[in-house]
């Protein structure tokens, strides 16, 4: 039998490899990248005037100790960090080498935090001669926010703002207010998590001026080195 | 040129042998996944384990995950479903939508339809693009719809009719025979494995809700923040409540709920809108609606004397709620001296009855003692002692007008103000130590008025700016109009403002996007199987006669389009056609 065809019809080619594998797998991968793509997308900390990230940055060679590790524990150097105060400037904890530092980590939205500020304020006038620091790290929020909150409650001492959480985290915080305190060799001494109750006094050694917890907390950092904190 | 399959070679294996390909389990689970008469359980499977669902009483969010108030739950229904209880309890049919076994079950369905539609694309697919162009004689005398008739019809004729009519045609010689194969819509034939792969999309749009879903409940006063996440995220966003509106009719039924929002991220304002219960404000995949309004808030500011910096500041929502006669007083000449809601800090005992009351002082200088019961309803009393004149005292229940000393005393109504308890306010160290619970109320507020929202109002209409009694700061209770200040002690107490407070919910769902696509992909593919007209024709003709033979896609008199087209290709056919078999 002769076939004669009228309209050809051609045999298709069979799927190459090519067709079958890469060209399928190629498709899910994209698809996997963008959406990783997506997820992985964050506002960022933005970065300083001199044209570094803000967040933690290390520690500078010369301020390390030896035999000391870095971290949030009691007895470990604090981490260094860059982040920008209300003024708009960039400050490092770093920069505070020598001073013994009061770390709060808060947001106005935190209504324990909101309570104890004012407990830092007065904290803040009462030790700031005796070189006390106390930086208030506000936890992602804006400058419009803080700024009247800054006013009102009449903080004097620096504010930065953690735009990405960052700093929270790599101190560890798990929720707000957390409070470090580190001496002037900038090793943490204390690790504070919840508010400081304004009626927590105890007594000092005297048993006559009733000290808050955020007061004795403060004088074991205010303690020259050497001496039992 | 044979057609059809003859041979046996390739065909599937029957009996043992299929049984012995089956103990390989991977084959094993492929034929079961590829299995029509499977996924046809799995789907009934489905839908009658959500009609379970939907009949029986599902253990709503806030209860499970807690097991006392899961227990308690249960105990009450028990009451419904006896001994049955327990068992269906373990079997998790009080929570179905959330048991292991349903996302189980969810993920084989989508696994076998997923299956089904993979095996069977490969031959829909060779069905399109390389169709069976020749088949056998016989064919021409058993399909349903076919024409014969004794005479040559004009292959090109017949052509030109098919391919005026959309149809793609081939045609060929086999020695005298000249062969056509015709088709039109063949992509249509995907329109099944599309309406399937909605079903997919549609279960998986489920099993990414129920993982990747996000929600999250604010309750927040006007110009109050609080973030999205309850951790600590880098992509945190706050929420700022701008602006709480309530409207209502004036018999109380709400007319209208919005809230004006303000969203940050990384420290920035990022949007602006408004939200309602139905229209939600959208950021970043995110809804924000509108679930709750509440139009009671007292804005408290408390900062130290000294310093002037504050200490303070809170909206509170005074949820509670307590009763306080509405009063009017008048002068032998008719002139109003007193009307207003009177709010009764004060507590005191009578004769061993426990009593509200307040000491009021009239537009003309007197004072008048007003008290009421505690927690008094409208069958109770007023009590009227006029302290300036010594006039007699006066017991009016709600509606009742009395005279006394020279004034006209209406107790107009029991109203009730809205009330709440602070724990922590700071006190003057030699009131509360440093810290104590007071007591507000705040009256000459009704629910959706102009000082609540832009509402019309609800009640009786307020009498004066909104004021906040508080009690607790000083022997006295302290009433402070909206905007002022009370200095006592080492303390400044400013009421700020009275406030509206929204609840906002937090949104995210992605499986959106899915049932969208799935959505049309159902449609799309339901339109193409049902509607569009899928034709496949094969014609034989010879000198000695002419066949042509067809299939066609659902229901429809293939077999008089296929006498049209004979007709049109020069055939006589002037007789009835014979009945299809």
């Amino acid at each position: 039998m002769s076939d004669t065809p009228v309209d050809a019809v051609r045999p298709r080619p069979a799927r190459s490899f090519l067709r079958r594998w890469l060209y399928p797998a190629a498709v899910i991968v994209a698809i996997a990248g963008v959406i990783w793509w997506i997820e992985s997308r964050d506002s960022g900390g933005g970065v300083s005037p001199t044209g570094e990230r803000y967040g933690t940055v290390d520690l500078p060679a010369s301020l390390l100790i030896d035999g000391l590790g870095i971290g949030v524990e009691p007895g470990d150097m604090a981490p260094d960090f860059l982040l920008q105060n209300m003024a708009g400037e960039e400050e490092r904890l770093s920069d505070y080498r020598g001073q013994p530092v009061v770390l709060n980590f808060w947001a106005t939205w935190c209504a324990p935090c909101r309570k104890e500020m004012p407990q830092f304020v007065r904290a803040y006038d009462d030790y700031q001669d005796e070189g006390l620091v106390i930086i208030a790290v506000n936890q992602q929020e804006s400058e419009s926010i803080i700024q009247p909150f800054v006013e009102d409650y009449g903080v004097q001492f620096p504010v930065l703002i953690d735009r990405d959480g960052e700093v929270g985290e790599e101190f560890r915080t798990n929720g707000y207010p957390e409070t470090f305190f580190i001496d002037g060799d900038g090793i943490v001494r204390e690790h504070f998590i919840g508010p400081f109750e304004s009626s927590d006094r105890g007594e000092n050694v005297q048993g006559a001026i009733g000290q808050t917890e955020l007061e004795s907390k403060i004088a074991g950092i205010l303690a020259p080195s050497g001496e039992p904190r | 040129m044979t057609a059809g399959n003859t041979a046996s070679e390739g065909a599937p294996a029957r009996g043992w042998t299929r049984t012995l390909g089956l103990i390989n389990p991977l084959r094993a689970v492929w034929w079961l996944f590829t299995n029509v008469r499977f996924a046809i359980l799995l789907l009934v499977l489905l839908a009658s384990v959500s009609l379970i669902g939907v009949l029986v009483a599902q253990m709503p969010g806030n209860v499970r995950g807690d097991a006392q108030l899961e227990a308690d739950w249960l105990a009450e229904k028990e009451g419904v479903y006896g001994i049955l209880t327990e068992p269906m309890n373990t079997l998790g049919l009080f929570d179905i939508f959330h048991a292991g076994w349903f996302t189980l079950l969810l993920a084989v369905t989508v696994v076998s339809t997923g299956a089904y539609v993979v095996s069977r694309f490969p031959g829909v697919w060779a069905a399109i693009t390389r169709p069976r162009k020749r088949v056998p004689d016989r064919y021409f005398d058993l399909t349903p719809h076919r024409v014969q008739v004794a005479e040559e019809i004009d292959s090109a004729l017949l052509t030109g009719a098919l391919r005026r009519s959309r149809y793609r045609v081939e045609r060929w010689k086999e020695g005298e025979a000249t062969f056509l194969f015709a088709d039109r819509f063949q992509f249509a034939m995907l329109g099944t494995l599309l309406t399937h792969t909605a079903v997919i999309v549609f279960i998986l749009a489920a099993v990414v809700s129920r993982v990747d879903a996000f929600s999250a409940e604010l309750f927040l006063a006007e110009g109050a923040s609080l973030p999205v996440f309850a951790e600590s995220n880098a992509n945190q966003m706050q929420v700022q409540l701008l602006d709480a509106y309530g409207e209502f009719a004036p018999d109380g039924q709400p007319l209208d709920y919005r809230t004006d929002i303000a969203i940050y991220s990384g420290g920035e304002e990022v949007h602006r809108c408004s939200s309602t219960v139905n229209t939600p404000c959208q950021f970043e995949g995110y809804r924000f609606y509108q679930v709750a309004y509440f139009g009671f808030g007292a804005q408290l500011a408390v900062r130290e004397a000294a310093s002037g910096n504050l200490v303070y500041r809170e909206t509170l929502a005074l949820a509670m709620r307590s009763p306080a006669p509405r009063v009017l007083v008048s002068d032998s000449a008719g002139q109003p001296l007193l009307d207003e809601t009177v709010v009764l800090p004060d507590t005191l005992e009578v004769n061993g009855e426990p009593l509200d009351g307040a000491v009021v002082r009239l537009d003309d200088g007197r004072a008048l003692t007003l008290l009421l019961p505690e927690r008094a309803s409208d069958d109770d009393e007023l009590l009227v002692l006029d302290l300036a004149e010594g006039g007699d005292s006066l017991r009016l229940f709600p509606g009742e007008t009395a005279k006394s000393a020279g004034l006209s005393i209406t107790y107009q109504s029991l109203d009730q103000v809205p009330t709440g308890f602070v724990l922590d306010l700071p006190l003057p160290q030699d009131v509360g130590g440093g810290e104590g619970t007071v007591s507000l109320q705040l009256s000459n507020v009704v629910y959706g008025t102009d000082t609540t929202s832009e509402g019309t109002s609800v009640e009786a209409p307020a009498s004066g700016q909104p004021e906040l009694t508080i009690t607790g700061l000083s022997p006295q209770a302290v009433t402070l109009e909206e905007g002022t200040s009370r200095a006592i002690g080492e303390y400044e107490y400013t009421f700020e403002r009275q406030s509206e407070f929204s609840g906002i919910d937090v949104r995210r769902d992605r499986s959106d996007y899915l049932v969208w696509v799935g959505a049309a992909a159902i449609v799309v593919g339901l339109m193409i199987t049902f509607w569009v007209p899928r034709r496949r024709l094969w014609a034989k003709i010879t000198p000695a006669g002419s066949s042509l033979a067809g299939q066609a896609a659902g229901p429809s008199d293939y077999t008089s389009e296929l006498r049209k087209l004979a007709s049109q290709a020069g055939a006589d056919l002037q007789e009835e056609p014979e009945e299809d078999d």
